[in-house]
């Protein structure tokens, strides 16, 4: 058969085959399994973390290897890191790339993600026994096995100026959604710029609508399935918009300009993980500010509601491969035994998961850290969303849904209807 | 003729002409207006920049911004010569970046001389296809180059981010060299002939001297693409070999924290040797990106 390459053909050709090198693999990922723990003799992993580059926690987390180091003879730990914002990314592609080996920090909320790509172990055998405390050891969970050894958990909560409310004759801690909007009100007529909430508007942290939903009485997702758009969704962004409208509430905030606004003492409320703290107190003027704030339980739709919160924290997992053993008895040591977890907390400000860690006197006689967990930590969930690898698309849609109503685009109904059958496309 | 006209005193052919005043002040006015409007996009954010870097860190945030710093402090320059890792990037940035613009221009100025000078079947097409290959999302090359790199077995090494950078920068400088040497009279090619030069003598000894500004422009953008690049040197660098872009973000940017005024005031030290490098040789670079753009 003879055929004639034109210098058309060819190039479609060309552009034919480009297209075929970029598509993905249809193989189905490796099942998770235990095998990964057998002791090969290995003694040398990389700890990837994004923590390893970070002002407040390079130091402790150079300690902590240096410590593990000294009493474990012939462990050799590398630290690899990258920037927490591409660091999914990161991950992803190094797992595609056979690369990721050892330990890995991981934020909570990526776990399936990485589960997903088969090639994390089940530490099941390894947290058996030990003292994690049971809404910690279960954000380590995915699909039934237990991918992660919790490191640090907390939530993300509603975070205080008492010294504002004070200012503005709100004596006593708002519980109810009412009461919550009637502080604000107060607030609002201080004057003087400030900011009633800084609850986030801007697009890449409206997530946060996630646990509001929940005090409104919307489940998110229901037997597999997203059911926003449902009345108390509604009711939730109804609410929202009302305060955004009254402006209790101002445009284009994102964490970043609500820590800027709670360091400069711009703003009553504003919502952070617990972290956020010393980020906030070490950019602010006001050498005092950290006594000033108070966490406080998300306030409910009725009184007597459970305050909900959403989840946060980190976990340790470990790569199936060459050395997972030496590294899953690393982040087994490190997340578990006083000597490492108190110092964790002494040097970073972030909760340890077990038990006794979280009743050792160091954590006790903090009291922003007690508070923390006794109001936000206490009745934290992880997001509905997180079970899916799409959960970053899911939250995304939700997002974009959530800031057309802000700007008037489309009502409340509309907007989370369209969220809905949007991110249900996403997980069919 | 109009009254007014009538009214003019007529100079006397003796008296030089009276000189014609011309409404100069609105248009002067105009032009600094605009030159003022172009001045602060342009040197604004650097003025940010350096303010930042100079304002106290409890006052960076402060609210309403103060555009002139009450207190300055230069802590946060010092804070960047006690992070020896900053040096090593800086060092990285230059070895990629120097050598990306050195192969880009040797592989460019023989590929834009092949498509300017020369004429042969296919031509066409390949400089459409050269230029095609600018058009792909480099996020997805970035995946099919991860995945290539790691099977040959060279990704953290400078050799995975020069071969990229040096892929992505060539289909442009290629063109732009290539409208280089369209300027060039054929008739300094044959003449070379005549007097009996070979191809290898026509292009080395006649063609590049006089193509020096295009060289030059050619080799300062692909200099900038190595420089300013984050996504590439991220990925495909590890930490030991990671330039500037993914260092300053490694080091600044955090889960809970970005360090603002140490941000900005590495960015400000470290793009001094770049803007001192364009200053010397910005001459070149004006008459290379120009002489290309009227044939001629």
């Amino acid at each position: 058969m003879n055929v004639r390459l034109t210098r058309r053909s060819a190039l479609g050709l060309f552009g034919l085959s480009t297209l075929a090198a970029c598509a993905p693999s249809t193989s189905a990922p490796t099942p998770a399994g235990t095998e990964g723990l057998k002791d090969d003799g290995v003694k040398e992993f990389p700890l990837t973390s994004w923590s390893y580059n970070e002002a407040v926690t390079k130091q402790p987390m150079t300690d902590a290897i240096a410590k593990y180091t000294a009493a474990n003879a012939g462990v050799k730990i590398t630290t690899p890191s990258y920037p927490y914002n591409d660091y999914l990314n990161q991950l992803l592609l190094q797992v595609q790339g056979g690369q990721l080996a050892g330990a890995v920090q991981l934020d909570v909320a990526w776990l399936a993600t990485l589960a997903a790509t088969g090639k994390l172990v089940d530490l099941k055998s390894v947290a058996t026994g030990l003292d994690y405390a049971p809404a910690a050891l279960a954000l380590g969970q995915s699909g039934g096995a237990q991918y992660g050894l919790p490191w640090t958990f907390a939530g993300i909560g509603l975070i205080s100026n008492q010294e504002l409310l004070t200012k503005a004759g709100v004596t006593s801690t708002p519980k109810t959604v009412a009461e919550f909007e009637a502080a604000l009100t107060a607030v609002k007529g201080l004057g003087g710029g400030i900011v009633p909430w800084a609850g986030m508007t801007k697009v890449d942290q409206l997530k946060d609508i996630i646990p509001w939903m929940w005090e409104f009485g919307s489940p998110i997702v229901q037997d597999g399935k997203i059911v926003i758009g449902d009345d108390g969704s509604v009711e939730a962004l109804t609410w929202y918009k009302k305060l955004y409208d009254q402006k209790l509430i101002a445009p284009d905030v994102n964490r970043v300009d609500a820590r800027a606004l709670m360091s400069q003492g711009k703003t009553a409320f504003y919502e952070d993980a617990i972290g956020g703290k010393a980020t906030v107190t070490k950019s602010s003027p006001d050498k005092d500010l950290g006594t000033k704030m108070v966490p406080v339980a998300r306030p409910v739709k009725n009184a007597g509601d459970k305050p909900r919160h959403l989840a946060w924290g980190q976990v340790i997992a470990v790569m199936n491969g060459s050395g997972a053993a030496a590294a899953a008895n690393f982040a087994k040591t490190v997340t578990t035994e006083q000597g490492y977890t108190i110092d964790w907390f002494t040097k970073t400000g972030l909760p340890p998961t077990t038990n006794a860690g979280l009743a050792d006197s160091a954590v006790k006689n903090d009291k922003f850290a007690t508070d923390f967990t006794a109001q936000i930590g206490a009745n934290s969930s992880a997001s509905p969303f997180w079970i899916y690898p799409q959960f970053s698309q899911m939250e995304k849609v939700l997002a974009e849904e959530v800031q057309s109503i802000l700007i008037g685009k489309k009502s409340p109904k509309d907007a989370l209807s369209s969220a809905r059958d949007r991110m249900n496309a996403l997980i069919k | 003729m109009t009254v007014q006209e009538l009214a003019r005193p007529t100079p006397t052919p003796t008296e030089p002409p009276a000189p014609v005043r011309k409404p100069r002040r609105p248009r002067t006015l105009g032009a600094a207006a605009v030159v003022a409007i172009i001045g602060v996009f342009a040197f604004g954010p650097v003025y940010w920049v350096l303010v930042t870097a100079l304002t106290p860190t409890h006052d960076v945030f402060r609210f309403p911004p103060h555009f002139i710093p009450d207190r300055i402090t230069f802590e946060h320059f010092g804070s960047i010569f006690e992070s020896p890792r900053l040096l090593k990037y800086l060092l990285n940035s230059m070895i990629v970046s120097l050598i990306t613009a050195v192969l880009t221009v040797i592989v460019s100025a023989y590929t834009g001389y092949s498509f300017a000078k020369f004429r042969y079947r296919g031509r066409r097409s390949l400089m459409y296809l050269v230029l095609a290959s600018q058009m792909f999302p480099q996020a997805l090359l970035l995946i099919t180059l991860y995945l290539v790199f790691s099977q040959v077995g060279l990704l953290n090494s400078y050799l995975a981010l020069i071969l990229s950078f040096t892929t992505f920068t060539l289909p442009l400088c290629v063109w732009m060299l290539k409208g280089f040497f369209d300027t060039i009279p054929d008739e300094l090619i044959e003449a070379a002939k005549v007097d009996g030069a070979g191809q290898g003598a026509i292009i080395h000894r006649i063609l590049l001297p006089v193509s020096l500004p295009g060289l030059v422009a050619t080799g300062l953008f692909a200099f900038i693409r190595g420089w300013n690049d984050f996504i590439f040197a991220l990925t495909l660098a590890g930490p030991d070999k990671q330039t500037l872009p993914p260092g300053l973000v490694n080091t600044y940017l955090g889960e809970f924290e970005t360090a603002w005024p140490e941000l900005m005031a590495a960015s400000l030290v470290v793009s001094l040797p770049v803007v001192i490098g364009f200053t010397v040789l910005q001459r070149y670079l004006v008459a290379g990106l120009t002489s290309g753009a009227v044939k001629g």
